[in-house]
């Protein structure tokens, strides 16, 4: 039963980056590899927050605010001036991103581990069917499953939702349509950085934060996007559970092979069905 | 002369520095560049002149280090041999590499070197960690010796490094102005047209990211004898990372730019190093503003700088 509830809470973890990841790539067309590092400030600003206010939740709330404003700046400053180009550049700008991040986070912070509690209200563990489970491991899944139910009815019925698909599929049309789609772009990369730093600031608790944490989950993200599929937001919830799953399988059965695994999804994926496990035909986010 | 040949003289001056001032403190840093030129110089021919953008090459540098020493700590090989084996073991890796990755092609290319590469660093860490020393690395690694001359002097290592440059030089060279680089060009230029005139566009890029693996491994062994260790570190992404940042800063598909982008990287991480802490982060901003205003790095800028002052000459 732990299992399961870690795979889960693991796997919601995955999807919150791999939303925004996702989101971002089917609008502009672009991996952002800061991704991990955004999830990182989220962490850290998590962290910030709750020592200066006390409240896990004013970090959980702040973090990903101040990183959708950092994600903005960094399309228009940089992003902006390279759409016209191959698509290379700015995965290459975002690669520099990452240095850039991450020597500020040093600096603001330091090299020290940072330790983050969960609120008091998930700090115990509950009984379930024989075995005690974490309960802020079940408020995570809980959470993220709220988040990606916002998030589907966002993109699936209200207003925005439309004008990004719609500007994912023809963003000529949709700007010869009235829309101010450079301010589109900027918004759903604002967007994914924000959803980044949620997970980081929803997994403070769980893991140690520090400098390298971003990096250890952004491979298993881009794994989650490719499975899924990219530009594939309902594919991404399916290939995080998945890798949710089995990286928790993993560490109960064979701790040693757990990247093995994941590594073995992916490649059977990119092998078998390079457009993704779970895609149909066209895109549908 | 054109601007060509005035990148050609701006690099033999670079490397020529501890030739003028033998014992100066150059000679370390100028060896530093020749060894990452030789490792930027392979990068640029898959990322340059075909276009394909790895971010897993770290994986075939850092192999090759471990292959040159443990090959020669280990089973007691020659030096010369070791390199040879190093340059093998990393072609080798780069061709496993580019049988999966080669399937697919732009972002998922990039992602999917980077997820290989990165597989190895975890390997490495732990699964061989009776090899390869785990994060300790293995420290002690030899240089070559030849002809009863001291190679563990740092001048005299020199003209050992300079000439494998050389030799690195000249077959990339050739290699561009061959007929492979011709047709390496046209993928470049029109995949689908290349294969359309007939061009077996995998095997092609099958083989070149094989040379440029080799490349890797023969740069990386070196890097492990220049400094008598070797550790995971050189099989981190940030290693892709680094060589990346070298050929765009420099000017990707042509010669010498790489050459120029691995001696400005170097020559930063030496001054800026002993300024701040915190050079990494400024490199980062160097590099995202260098990518925004010169897409075609210093060498482009040259050419351009050049085509203006002289209008009307041959670039």
């Amino acid at each position: 039963m732990s299992t399961i509830v870690i795979g889960l809470s693991m796997g919601m973890l995955l999807f919150l980056l791999a939303a925004g990841l996702t989101l971002i790539f089917g609008m502009l067309r672009v991996i952002n590899f800061a991704h991990g590092s955004l999830y990182m400030l989220g962490a850290y600003l998590a962290f910030q927050m709750v020592n200066i206010t006390g409240s896990f939740w004013a970090g959980l709330i702040a973090a990903p605010i101040i990183a959708a404003v950092v994600g903005a700046l960094m399309e228009r400053i940089a992003l902006r001036p390279v759409y016209n180009r191959d698509h290379v550049y700015q995965l290459l700008l975002t690669f520099g991103f990452i240095l850039v991040l991450d020597e500020a986070v040093r600096i603001i912070w330091g090299l020290e581990y940072k330790q983050m509690y969960p609120p008091e209200l998930f700090s115990g563990a509950i009984e379930m069917f024989g075995s005690s489970v974490p309960s802020y491991r079940l408020f995570i899944i809980g959470f993220g499953a709220a988040v990606s139910a916002a998030l589907f009815f966002m993109l699936d019925r209200s207003r925005y939702g439309m004008i990004i698909r719609a500007a994912s599929g023809d963003p000529e049309m949709v700007r010869t349509l009235g829309i101010n789609v450079s301010l589109v772009r900027t918004g759903v990369f604002s967007f994914g950085a924000g959803l980044a730093a949620l997970g980081g600031a929803v997994a403070g608790p769980l893991f140690p934060i520090e400098l390298g944490m971003g990096f250890n989950i952004i491979i298993d993200s881009f794994i989650v996007v490719i499975i899924g599929g990219l530009g594939n937001i309902r594919g991404a919830v399916m290939a995080a559970l998945l890798i949710g799953m089995t990286r928790a399988l993993g560490y109960s059965y064979a701790p040693s092979w757990v990247d093995f695994l994941t590594f073995i999804l992916l490649i059977g994926t990119l092998i078998l069905r390079p457009e993704g496990l779970f895609s149909r035909k066209g895109r549908t986010a | 002369m054109n601007a060509q040949r005035l990148m050609a003289l701006v690099v033999a001056i670079i490397i020529s520095v501890p030739l003028m001032f033998p014992d100066g403190q150059s000679i370390g840093l100028v060896n530093a560049i020749l060894i990452w030129s030789i490792f930027a110089i392979g990068f640029d021919l898959v990322f340059g002149v075909v276009g394909m953008l790895s971010f897993g090459h770290a994986a075939f540098f850092g192999v090759g280090a471990y292959t040159l020493s443990l090959l020669t700590m280990r089973m007691g090989w020659d030096f010369i041999p070791a390199l040879g084996a190093a340059g093998v073991v990393g072609g080798a890796l780069a061709l496993v590499f580019s049988y999966f990755a080669i399937r697919v092609s732009g972002l998922f290319f990039a992602l999917l070197t980077l997820a290989l590469s990165q597989l190895i660093y975890i390997m490495a860490g732990t699964k061989l960690r009776m090899l390869t020393g785990g994060v300790d690395g293995i420290a002690g690694v030899p240089r070559p010796e030849l002809f009863g001359i001291d190679f563990y002097n740092d001048g005299n290592y020199y003209f050992f490094l300079l000439a494998l440059f050389v030799l690195a030089l000249l077959i990339s060279g050739l290699i561009r102005i061959s007929p492979l680089g011709q047709a390496l060009k046209a993928i470049k230029s029109n995949e689908v047209r290349a294969e359309q005139i007939g061009f077996n566009v995998q095997r092609l890029q099958r083989s070149v990211f094989t040379i440029s693996g080799i490349y890797a491994g023969v740069s990386g062994g070196l890097l492990a004898s220049l400094i008598f260790y070797v550790g995971p570190q050189m099989l981190h992404w940030t290693t892709s990372g680094d060589v990346v940042i070298m050929v765009l800063l420099g000017g990707m598909g042509t010669l010498f730019g790489p050459i120029l982008g691995v001696a400005i990287f170097e020559i930063m991480r030496e001054w800026l190093s002993t300024q701040t802490s915190h050079w990494y982060g400024i490199l980062g901003l160097i590099f995202i503003i260098s990518t925004i205003a010169m897409p075609k790095g210093i060498a482009g800028m040259i050419i351009q700088l050049w085509n203006r002052i002289m209008p009307g000459g041959k670039s």
